[in-house]
């Protein structure tokens, strides 16, 4: 048949016939036979059955039309698959645990892929987002990660207007801003931007329009872009929002535009050093930077993005940028000389750090699918010996090896067929697990869906799963060899290579599901570490946020509403202490200063230190332990002598041997600023991440200093609920346009931070179980179904006078030696793989002799239930019953 | 009736062809008539046989079909041969008269 007539058959519906049409046809053809045979002079009756007998058999041209009709092989397959179904049905437990198991592997493999797709794949929402880039301006000398070292806003401005590599540029910065109603008062997330930085991020408003160079000049930056959900839960949708205001620290801003949803940069994993507090940004109002502000060389508050040209590499951009900053350089005041250039990628930044994180999770889920995979080929394996007797009467009639082949796959790929629209219902359940488990730190997981790609993942897994389960068993099944088949009388039928292919299976999950247990153990085990460090404060204690706006103009301001809000939070019935702190720990802020210590030989002018202040009753608020000395007294306030508290790494590294109490430092790098005296050290405390160990710390009184905005604490016996609603109380009092943002105890703050730890840990764990549980119940059905085999053999042992106990041992041999095969190689795989665990783990070494020994431990007990049960049947069989059958 | 010849393998597609091709569009039954009258009622065929005979032509490309009104007014399927179909009847018709030519030389009085 030719290309042309066979694509003919297949696709065009001229080309076929439906049975009404074929019906018409004939008919019609009949009667006009009949009428000229009734002509010719036949009575009615003769000439209908003259006129059959000429047409010749109605219901065999029917079905060589019908045959003629359709396309090729589909008769065969359908066959097949008519087959395969009876086959299915009537071996239900077969098929239901054989697509319970895929399902299970195909569900969780797709909705791990789905986050991916959300995470990974899909590009960001701004035009070629691969071309945007941060600036960065690293000072050499001092130590600090790159990304600290954002550009000054002259330097900025040199490099913008100096450049050849840029399309455009932008500055912007991030902030928190209290927007108010006639009911209430929220913390929103905010960017302060010029007029380039909606062009450069190539985002288009989904209303009105974007922040322009015009809103950036004096009088006229009273007006603001507002997010989708801002539009939602204010505005709810409406049009005439475009005609409206909104309240931002006190005061009023036209609104100018709405962002489409997709929409919120920067969020919290968009800059290495964000804020926080922001989760996503709601407000974007005009930067409107002041002649001054503009011209300041040597203060980096605000991020720079760039757009790369069209083929512009972020090489030939690092360079001619460090060219132009060598040559700013000079312009920077002496004592902060050698401002260098660093590029980061936007895209890279965002989403770079949740990269291993998935691509773990998609290994590890995809190790759990082969060993689902494994479980599948067993079972098929095994129904296959069982069936081996139909496959030599298949032969022995003529069946090609082929065919056969053909058939079993078909019957593979039925079974995959149903348990890919399982598991891909299964995923949907998954899905809605993990982003309930969301951690909170990785970008745009919660757009995670089914989308089509997904879907289309899903069907590409179905194949390849198809082929993986289903090759090996249709290759040894067909394998037959008819003389075996008829010499062993017809009732069984031998299959060779059979059970090497299964033991290497069972070999093979076991190694899969060690390395998967060592994984999870490890992580299990940093984890646990992680949870019993000392972090230096009490998780009772609640915490919120609170930033002032510019009118609160001078320090005399800010300073008494601090007072004033903690006297009225002391006055709360049941609460013990309060305090502030500028930065609180483990929320992602913090601020350092240039230090010099009296006395100290090691002194450099770069020496950096964190450096904090906060009010009397702080520590005691934290539970944060006072080692020697005292905390801030009420005397410690503006004009009375300057005086510092350390922590301990701080003593131990400057003072060692000796009492850091009565010593002088100097803070700021300014070799005229007044000596502080130390008057306490207290104990460290757990400040960026729970995972990294405490850096000396300072802490001054924050009355003789300044703070725009602080955390507060509070400890108290009330109940968190009850204690929140007081302190939104209090607050209101004080200030009613000012939100109490980010409440929450430290507990919570400890919860959030190692979230992403957690989800990975959990979902970790909870594949090793998964895939621990099929490989168990795999290795079970090689035994049961090894033993069921060996009947005859066994009884003939137990009658020639074998113990009990020594067949029960050859089993469970029989079982350990596949187990043990399986633990060399995962323990092997697990020494070649761990590193890539390292980053993720806390105190544990990835060569942890613990986990090391307890995964194999658990894995050989788990083999030794699965052997019990086939052994202690093995051993109880009837030799007089078993040689009876024979 | 006489003694009937069974069609030679193959050959009923032309026969159709050959029978579209110098009748114009007809019906099946037309068609399987058609056959028969010119074979002068010695050719062992089942009227239905052109049926699915006539769907694989179709699906070649050598006729086309359409729904319409037989000589006593009743709905039936006329076929028709195709530009590409008379082609294939062209080169059909050759790899016949070569097939029967050289028949014919084997079984003529040797000279």
């Amino acid at each position: 048949m030719s290309l042309r007539a066979l694509f003919a058959r297949l696709f065009s519906r001229r080309n076929r016939r439906s049975d009404v049409d074929i019906h018409d046809e004939f008919s019609a053809h009949l009667e006009m036979a009949a009428a000229e045979l009734r002509a010719q002079g036949m009575s009615a009756e003769a000439a209908e059955r003259e006129a059959r007998l000429r047409f010749g058999g109605l219901t065999q041209q029917q079905e060589a039309y019908r045959v003629q009709s359709r396309p090729p092989l589909i008769d065969s397959v359908v066959a097949d698959l008519r087959y395969a179904a009876r086959q299915l049905r009537r071996n239900p437990g077969f098929a239901t645990v054989a697509i319970v198991t895929l399902a299970l592997g195909i569900g969780a493999t797709t909705a791990i892929y789905s986050l991916v797709q959300a995470v990974l794949l899909r590009s960001l929402p701004y035009g070629h987002a691969e071309q945007l880039v941060y600036l960065y301006t690293p000072i050499a000398h001092i130590d600090q990660p790159v990304e600290v070292f954002t550009p000054s806003d002259a330097d900025a401005f040199d490099i913008r207007r100096l450049n050849h590599s840029f399309s455009s540029m932008a500055l912007f910065g991030q902030e928190t801003d209290n927007l108010s109603t006639s009911q209430s008062v929220q913390r929103v997330g905010s960017a302060t931007v010029d007029g380039n930085f909606f062009s450069t991020l190539e985002a288009a408003p989904a209303l009105g329009r974007v922040i322009n160079a015009v809103d950036n000049r004096p009088g006229h930056q009273h007006v603001a872009v507002i997010s989708h959900s801002l539009w939602h839960s204010l505005f709810a949708d409406r049009p005439d929002v475009l005609d409206r205001f909104i309240t931002l620290n006190g005061s009023a801003y036209h609104i100018v535009g709405v962002m489409p949803r997709e929409f919120q940069y920067p969020t919290n994993n968009d800059l290495p050093y964000g804020n926080s507090g922001v989760g996503t940004t709601n407000v974007w109002i005009p930067l409107a930077l002041t002649p001054q502000q503009a011209a300041d060389r040597d203060n980096d508050s605000l991020n720079t993005i760039a757009r790369l040209k069209p083929g512009v590499s972020r090489e030939v951009a690092l360079s001619e940028m460090s060219a132009i900053m060598r040559r700013l350089d000079t312009l920077h005041s002496a004592e902060l000389r050698g401002w260098g250039a660093a590029i980061r990628s936007l895209p890279e930044t965002t989403i770079g750090n949740a990269r291993p994180l998935l691509w773990l999770l998609l290994g590890a889920v995809c190790a759990v699918l082969l060993v689902a995979c494994g479980n599948a080929a067993n079972l098929l394996l095994a129904r296959a010996a069982a069936r081996s007797h139909e496959f030599g009467v298949r032969a022995t009639l003529g069946a090609g090896r082929l065919r056969v082949m053909r058939q079993l796959l078909t019957e593979s790929l039925l079974l995959g067929g149903i348990a890919g629209v399982a598991g891909i219902i299964l995923a949907w359940f998954f899905l809605r697990l993990l982003l309930h488990l969301d951690p909170g730190d990785i970008p745009r997981l919660q757009e995670a869906s089914l989308d089509l790609w997904v879907l289309l993942f899903a069907a590409a897994l179905v194949v390849v799963t198809c082929l993986l389960f289903g090759t090996l068993p249709a290759i040894s099944t067909s394998r037959i060899h008819l003389i075996d088949t008829l010499k062993s009388g017809g009732t069984r039928g031998t299959v060779s290579g059979q059970n090497r292919g299964r033991s290497l299976l069972i070999a093979g999950q076991v190694g899969l599901v060690v390395l998967l247990l060592a994984g999870a153990g490890l992580l299990i085990r940093s984890y646990t570490k992680l949870m019993s460090v000392k972090t230096g404060f009490a998780p009772s204690t609640v915490t919120f946020n609170v930033a002032l706006d510019a009118r609160y103009g001078t320090t005399q301001q800010r300073l008494s509403f601090f007072r004033g809000l903690l006297e009225k939070l002391a006055g709360i019935p049941g609460v013990r202490a309060s305090g502030a702190v500028n930065f609180l720990p483990l929320s992602n802020s913090g601020s350092m200063t240039f230090l010099w210590v009296d006395g100290y030989r090691d002194n450099n002018k770069d020496q950096l230190v964190e450096d904090d202040r906060v009010t009397q009753q702080y520590f005691s608020t934290m539970d944060t332990p006072l080692f020697a000395g005292r905390f801030f007294a009420d005397a410690d306030r503006a004009g009375s002598p300057p005086v510092v508290i350390v922590n301990q790494s701080f003593a131990k590294q400057y003072f060692p041997g000796q009492s850091a109490l009565g010593h002088r430092l100097r803070t700021g790098g300014h070799p005229n600023s007044p000596w502080e005296t130390i008057v306490g050290v207290v104990g460290d405390v757990r400040g960026t991440r729970l995972e990294d160990t405490p850096a000396p710390q300072l802490y001054s009184p924050l009355w003789q200093g300044d703070a725009a905005g602080a955390f507060v604490a509070t400890r108290s016996s009330l109940p968190p609920e009850m204690l929140v609603a007081s302190i939104r109380a209090a607050l209101r009092a004080v200030d009613p346009t000012i939100a109490a943002a980010n409440i929450q105890t430290m507990g919570q703050a400890i919860a959030v931070s190692t979230s992403r730890r957690r989800f990975q840990t959990t979902l970790l764990s909870l594949f090793a179980g998964i895939a621990l549980l099929l490989a168990v119940v795999g290795l079970y059905g090689v035994l049961a179904y090894s033993v069921r085999q060996r009947v005859p053999e066994i009884g003939v042992r137990i009658a020639l006078g074998a113990s009990r106990a020594r067949v029960i041992s050859m089993v469970v041999r029989q079982g350990l030696r596949l187990v043990l095969i399986g633990l060399a190689l995962g323990l092997a795989a697990a020494f070649l793989l761990v590193r890539f665990l390292a980053g993720a783990l806390y105190g544990v070494s990835p060569y942890d002799p613990w986990t090391f020994a307890a995964a194999p431990a658990l894995v050989l007990l788990a083999a030794l239930i699965a052997c019990s049960a086939p052994a202690w049947r093995a051993a109880h069989i009837d030799p007089i019953e078993a040689l009876r059958s024979e | 009736m006489g003694e009937k010849t069974e069609l030679l393998q193959g050959t009923l597609d032309t026969l159709m062809l050959k029978t579209l091709a110098s009748m114009g569009p007809l019906h099946g039954y037309g068609l399987a008539r058609r056959i028969e009258q010119v074979s002068g009622n010695t050719l062992a065929l089942n009227q239905g046989t052109v049926y699915p005979a006539l769907l694989r032509l179709e699906q070649r490309g050598w006729i086309r079909s359409d729904w319409g009104k037989s000589e006593n007014n009743r709905r039936a399927r006329f076929y028709a041969i195709t530009p590409r179909g008379r082609r294939q009847l062209i080169r059909a018709t050759e790899g016949w008269q070569r097939i029967a030519a050289i028949m014919g030389r084997f079984f003529e009085p040797q000279q």
